[in-house]
């Protein structure tokens, strides 16, 4: 949840996995956030949330941080499972299309709203995976589920490069991936 | 709603249905999830605690008036606001303009003066990014360059009351988005009044603190706004009126029985705002057999009326053929009718039943129109685009109020000794049927679900944009946005802001999609979920 009062000598750091679950890859996000979560402990000033598809209820998650890591699926045709790292200036350099269009708004337009209001993320990094399927109900593909495992250790290694506390946990928690479809082995992921 | 949902949702445990449930939509995770344990809760004919009624109450109510301020000035203020003319405006001269008709105190001139140096900083710096779409200078934007800095800097403090409301859904959800707190049974949030680590009287008077908050934002700046917009574009009390057959269902229930309803139901039909058929609870046996989905222009198998808890949803995609199969959208009926929901039809229902709450806001914001404005408006006229405007801002005024009322009767409930939360279920080995509303921030919401040994075998959900984005039916008798088109002035063709403007008044929720980022930012939508 939002911290309501906050520690203003920690950066407040947020970790947020966008995407459905239902959707196969899509759920890329979120599954990284919830291995991430069972891997590593991190500070009270850290919140590691999936977010869903929240469209523009992400602003309250973006408000006044210090530090936004956002884990999304990326179409950027590459091989599916490619991981790659944003810079923010890379993704709100590409102007939001028409409202017409009919796709919700999102990022790109809570960031600008934040900046006009003052309270926009001093810094803001998109950590991403090519999706190979984002079908209903279709799971993770194999390939998605290894970029996860070398996700989890990049942002381990962002939030360090950024004095923010992150530590492995010994032993580590077992993931509850419930949203994989019946049947599957959730237990490959530990 | 296309779905699949059911191909996910057949065979699972019927008590974890509504975590699935509330990962349907990105935005509206709440309701779906309250619809889906009511739905199961209904076919047990399980009735929960009262505490639980009231969390769950307060929960949906923050979720609405967040949904709501959100939809005015992020999603929609801007087909009516001209951000560009702000840098023209006095600020001292806004700032009274404000204070004529608002006591609202976040408009002072040096606020608005702030506001004005940041939009001429973006507008000098060519930083326009996401505004840079807007329709700026369409001759259909009519307000005041200061009328324009007023709304917009509502706009940008209406982010701070979206985070406030979030935290309430967060504090008594456990999470958000996507609350943890629910249960078949009840809700499983532990009360203690005395408990640190429990629902206990710090936690209720952090959320008393923050409501209060919130909730002059909603009454003296949204409503407000809505009344000024409402009094500048009077014209749009006559375009977009659509289908004129109202739904509206009951909710906040205010007993473990679900007997009572702060929320009132009913039926209009035909615009006849005098005559309304309760709808008194969610036994309602007209709903449950006048409820009906057609899929004659949808991509599904088959043509003709289902009801919900026999429905199919075979996907049969043909691309897009006007005269046959044209959208995922199905198309529900009631008793074979097209109706609108939303808080317009929650705001007619509420006045045709004597609602005190609802008449009493209704007022508030006509009279508001008259006095400061000196426009009239009528109930009549509220069947309209703008009228679905002011009928959001009026619901959330109302709201706002049943929501303390709800803190209270959960803290005087707990005082009084009562901390259960949970009734814990018992499923039978037999087929059972149940059907779950929630009168949700887009209007009427309903989950349909049968179960046999403790698992669904049928899933089904008639969601708010399905009643309102309905196609055409077997009949070719259109839906509401279909309906409500035709008739509005489209003053640049190249530029339709008009169309925007109806469409937009009935908040579309068109996140259910599946979004991804291309590596460009744009995003890419893969399924259209309605």
């Amino acid at each position: 949840m939002t911290p309501i009062w906050h520690d203003d000598t920690l950066k407040h750091v947020s970790v947020l996995g966008i995407g459905n679950v239902l959707l196969g890859d899509d759920g890329f996000g979120p599954l990284v956030v919830e291995m991430f979560r069972c891997h590593y402990e991190c500070g009270s000033s850290v919140e590691v949330l999936d977010l869903g598809t929240p469209g523009l209820d992400i602003a309250p998650y973006l408000y006044d941080r210090d530090l936004v890591i956002l884990i999304d699926a990326i179409h950027m045709e590459a091989t599916p499972g490619t991981l790659c790292l944003f810079p923010e200036d890379e993704l709100i350099s590409h102007r939001a299309e028409l409202h017409l269009t009919g796709h919700d708004p999102g990022i790109q337009e809570s960031l600008a709203h934040l900046k006009l209001a003052g309270h926009a993320p001093r810094e803001l990094i998109v950590l991403g995976a090519e999706p190979q399927r984002c079908e209903f109900g279709a799971g993770i593909s194999p390939s998605v589920l290894t970029a996860a495992s070398a996700a989890i250790v990049a942002l381990a290694r962002l939030l360090k490069e950024r004095g923010v506390s992150c530590q492995s946990r010994h032993p580590s928690i077992q993931p509850n991936i419930w949203w994989l479809p019946q049947g599957s082995p959730a237990s490959a992921l530990a | 709603m296309w779905r699949g949902l059911e191909a996910i949702l057949r065979g699972r445990d019927a008590r974890e249905g509504w975590v699935f449930a509330q990962r349907f939509c990105g935005i509206c995770t709440t309701v779906h999830a309250i619809a889906s344990v009511r739905a199961v809760e209904d076919a047990l004919q399980l009735e929960i605690p009262a505490n639980a009624q009231y969390i769950r109450n307060i929960i949906l109510i923050a979720h609405a008036m967040h949904d709501h301020i959100v939809h005015f000035y992020h999603l929609s203020a801007l087909d009516w606001v001209d951000i560009m003319t702000i840098p023209k405006a006095d600020p001292v001269r806004a700032a009274a303009i404000a204070d004529g008709y608002s006591n609202w105190s976040g408009n002072s001139h040096q606020e608005l003066l702030a506001v004005q140096n940041k939009v001429k900083g973006m507008v000098a710096g060519g930083q326009l990014g996401f505004f840079s779409h807007g329709y700026w200078g369409h001759p259909s934007m009519r307000l005041s360059p200061e009328m324009n800095l007023i709304l917009f800097s509502h706009y940008l403090q209406a982010l701070d009351f979206q985070r406030k409301s979030a935290q309430i859904v967060a504090i008594l959800g456990g999470k958000m988005p996507h609350i943890q707190n629910l249960a078949v049974g009840g809700v499983m949030n532990a009360i203690n009044p005395n408990s640190l680590a429990t629902l206990n009287m710090d936690r209720l008077a952090m959320l008393q603190a923050i409501l209060e908050n919130l909730i002059p934002f909603v009454q003296e700046a949204y409503l407000s706004d809505a009344c000024l917009l409402a009094a500048s574009y009077p014209e749009w009390f006559r375009y977009g009126r659509g289908v004129t057959n109202y739904l509206a269902v009951p909710d906040l229930p205010l007993d473990a029985k679900a007997t009572k309803f702060d929320l009132p139901g009913g039926v209009i039909m035909n615009g006849d705002l005098s005559a309304v058929r309760p709808i008194l609870n969610w036994q309602d046996q007209p709903f449950r057999t006048a409820v009906a989905e057609d899929v004659t222009h949808a991509w599904y198998q088959g043509a003709g009326l289902q009801q919900p808890w026999k429905g199919e949803s075979d996907p049969d995609y043909t691309d897009f053929v006007e005269e046959k199969k044209y959208t995922w959208v199905k198309a529900p009926r009631y008793n074979g009718h097209p109706m609108q929901v939303g808080p317009l039809a929650n705001i007619l229902v509420g006045n045709a039943t004597g609602h005190a709450g609802t008449r009493k806001w209704t007022d508030t914001a006509f009279k508001a129109i008259s006095s400061v404005h000196g426009q009239n408006v009528t109930l009549n006229d509220m069947q309209s685009t703008m009228g679905r405007h002011l009928a959001r801002a009026i619901r959330s005024a109302m709201l706002s109020d049943i929501a303390l009322e709800h803190l209270q009767l959960l803290q005087n409930n707990i005082l009084g000794g009562d901390d259960t939360t949970f009734n814990p279920p018992e499923f039978p080995q037999h087929e059972i049927m149940g059907m779950g509303m929630h009168e949700a921030p887009r209007g009427s919401l309903s989950h349909w679900v049968v179960i046999e040994k403790g698992s669904f075998t049928n899933y089904q959900a008639v969601v708010p944009t399905t009643w309102n984005a309905s196609p055409r039916d077997l009949q070719g008798i259109p839906g509401p946005y279909e309906s409500s088109l035709p008739g509005n002035p489209v003053a640049d063709p190249e530029k339709p802001l008009e169309v925007l403007r109806t469409v937009h008044s009935f908040d579309p929720c068109m996140a259910c999609s599946c979004h991804t980022l291309d590596a460009t930012g744009q995003e890419i939508t893969q399924v259209k979920v309605l």
